[in-house]
């Protein structure tokens, strides 16, 4: 494993907020690197600032202090504009209310993110095709949303982060919304995806889906608790 | 650049699809770009088309054509003076006056009566007593019979010249030549029908009766030394300010009037005509304006409400749109393609159904000439609409691209 294949570098990370005129750290001082092809859970309970860290990771939002490398990129100094086209670019968004744009077909939320590509219609309906074809919905295309199940649904969000083959897949709470089987179903397809080499890290607060990674993230209070390596053997179980 | 196009590309798909979306609010929303650009075209094409046939009229009658009447201001008319024009003033004029090619003096009889009958028949028409020399100068052509000779004035025959609709209205047979009318107990032969010359404002054209002056004159009588009008054309090439400043020296002086006095007389040219005709229409056209601007402005204000609400209501999709790769850029320029949209489909409809009622207008009402959209009242709606869309749904798109996506994302 060489420098090079870290595709997350978070140096000194710090992310403050004031509230009522006292300021309230949400990060605190967060060093974390993240190689390519890894698998990582970040863990921890409500207020441990998981979404902060979330939303800097997807760069929705940038850090107070400190220094952010995605992909080789310095994230933490860009303006909105930047930010949106590294979003576009090198992130794939996967959402615990899979925030798929009712009015649009499947087949057009999947090409969404590639409007904000300049590509041709053509060519954005081949590469949305192939998306939806590996998560299992090709003969699902001019369905609408409200026409699916939450585990359906959550497929199609999951083309659609596949779609710009993105530098990483960033999931917040993915199978929150579903229900023990489907869930099952989802983390099998992020196994999968694991495996075909995408690079993972998934915000939970569930045991079970941090079980399915190969690395897990405990946060309290703003600063990493534990980081630790799931048993390989341990992990095998699950993929029965 | 060429992001921008692209935007523009996908912000007007995405605009129309939400516009289809929507489609009654949309619609509503455009009720006032509608209804604001409609009323501007039917009034701009009534008035053009009011316009362009009052100079094709007027043109007709002679553009060169200039009337002498007699003024009376408001102080003389309050003491009870009224400033008169004098055959002999004529007679002077027709004498002295070099560079005209034809002068003629006309007569209205008000003071003899415009009551006309033939058989039971009665109608008020006007009745103008004048000399052989009108026919030229109005160019007035006979259809049937002949004008006025200056043989009928010297011997003050009692014929008179009618106008196609007195005909119909006395109920004279197709060809009247011969009959006898009688205009207040005095008994006149038709000699002559003149052409149809249509109406202007609905003003009949063809409703009038003339004979010769010195009949009418002396059937008036010692009852009333009578106003007339001196009507003529300047020689072709003359100087029209030259003729009329010989005019004005000569009647100063029969008049008696001193240096500081006023003239008691006017010339009123085809040409002033059309002046003042073309202020009316200027002001109403620019009342009308005003009053579209108001409605145009409102039409705006309900577009930038609605798209406030849009952008509201789509909160959540702008926030999905902004994590997915959208830059604030692209998110306003859509929403202000969207805006610009709206109203463009409110002006293109409004100048259909302004086009349409312009045609109605001018068909239901029988006198009135076609109605004509000139280009400038098409380019000066969409213009108007155009920039209505884009200072209207401004704001709105502002306040779209500037949306936090973390907040946005998070809005139920």
């Amino acid at each position: 494993m060489t420098y090079d294949d870290q595709v997350i570098k978070l140096s000194n990370i710090s992310k403050r907020y004031e509230m009522g005129g006292e300021q309230f750290y949400a990060l605190r001082d967060i060093n974390l690197h993240i190689t390519r092809n890894d698998y990582v859970a970040i863990i921890g309970p409500s207020g441990s600032g998981k979404s902060t860290l979330m939303n800097i990771l997807g760069c929705l939002d940038i850090p107070s202090s400190g220094e952010y490398l995605l992909d080789d990129q310095p994230v933490a100094s860009m303006d909105e504009a930047e930010l949106a086209k590294i979003r576009n670019q090198s992130v794939g968004f996967i959402f615990q209310s899979f925030n798929l744009l009712p009015r649009a077909t499947v087949l057009a939320n999947v090409m969404q993110p590639l409007v904000y590509r300049m590509l041709p219609t053509s060519e954005r309906q081949n590469m949305a095709k192939q998306a939806l074809q590996r998560v299992g919905l090709a003969d699902k295309l001019g369905h609408f949303p409200n026409q699916l199940s939450g585990g359906q649904r959550q497929r199609v969000a999951i083309a659609r982060a596949l779609v710009t083959k993105p530098a990483i897949l960033l999931g917040d709470e993915p199978t929150g919304n579903l229900d023990s089987k489907t869930t099952q179903d989802i983390m099998k397809l992020f196994d999968e995806l694991h495996r075909e080499g995408h690079t993972i890290v998934l915000v939970t607060h569930e045991q079970e889906i941090a079980d399915h990674c190969q690395r897990v993230i405990r946060l309290v209070d703003g600063k990493v608790a534990k980081d630790s390596r799931n048993d390989a053997a341990q992990r095998e179980r699950l993929h029965v | 650049m060429f992001s921008g196009l692209h935007a523009a590309i996908e912000g007007t798909r995405a605009a129309l699809a939400s516009i289809r979306a929507h489609a009654m609010r949309s619609a509503l929303t455009t009720l006032g770009i509608v209804i604001g650009v409609a009323a501007v075209i039917t009034v701009v094409a009534v008035m053009e088309g009011l316009s362009s046939s009052i100079d094709a009229q007027l043109d007709d009658l002679g553009s060169d054509m200039v009337t002498l009447r007699a003024t009376t201001s408001q102080e003389q008319a309050m003491l009870g003076f009224s400033n008169k024009l004098s055959y002999d003033d004529f007679l002077v004029l027709k004498a002295k006056v070099k560079d005209v090619e034809d002068m003629s003096a006309s007569m209205q009889a008000f003071s003899f009566g415009s009551t006309v009958s033939y058989g039971r028949e009665t109608i008020q028409t006007q009745v103008i007593g004048t000399d052989s020399g009108y026919q030229k100068v109005i160019k007035v052509f006979p259809q049937q019979g002949r004008f006025i000779r200056s043989t009928d004035d010297d011997r003050r025959r009692r014929v008179v010249f009618i106008g196609e609709s007195a005909r119909k209205k006395l109920k004279l047979p197709d060809n009247p030549i011969g009959e006898f009318i009688s205009l207040s107990g005095e008994w006149f032969r038709i000699i002559g029908v003149a052409e149809e010359r249509g109406s202007l404002f609905g003003f009949d054209q063809d409703n009038y009766i003339i004979a010769p002056f010195s009949t009418m004159a002396s059937l008036a009588g010692a009852r009333v030394t009578e106003n007339i009008d001196i009507l003529f054309r300047p020689a072709a090439g003359a100087d029209l300010d030259n003729v009329q400043t010989q005019i004005r020296q000569i009647l100063r002086k029969r008049h008696h009037l001193s240096g500081d006095d006023k003239d008691d007389f006017e010339f009123i040219t085809a040409k002033k005509t059309k002046e003042s005709f073309a202020k009316v229409t200027t002001s109403v056209t620019l009342v009308a304006g005003g009053v579209v601007g108001i409605s145009l402005l409102v039409g705006g204000i309900g577009v930038m409400n609605i798209m406030l609400v849009s952008v509201t209501e789509r909160t959540r999709e702008i926030g999905i749109n902004k994590a997915l790769g959208a830059t604030p850029n692209f998110i306003m320029l859509q929403f202000l393609v969207e805006a610009l949209v709206l109203s463009l489909f409110g002006g293109i409809i409004g100048l259909l159904l302004g086009w349409g009622l312009a045609v109605f207008i001018s068909m239901l009402m029988p006198s009135m000439p076609g109605a004509l959209v000139p280009g400038w009242a098409i380019a000066l709606s969409f213009g108007f609409t155009t920039a209505i869309g884009v200072i209207f749904g401004l704001m709105p798109a502002v306040k779209a691209a500037k949306l936090n996506p973390i907040d946005a994302l998070r809005y139920e």
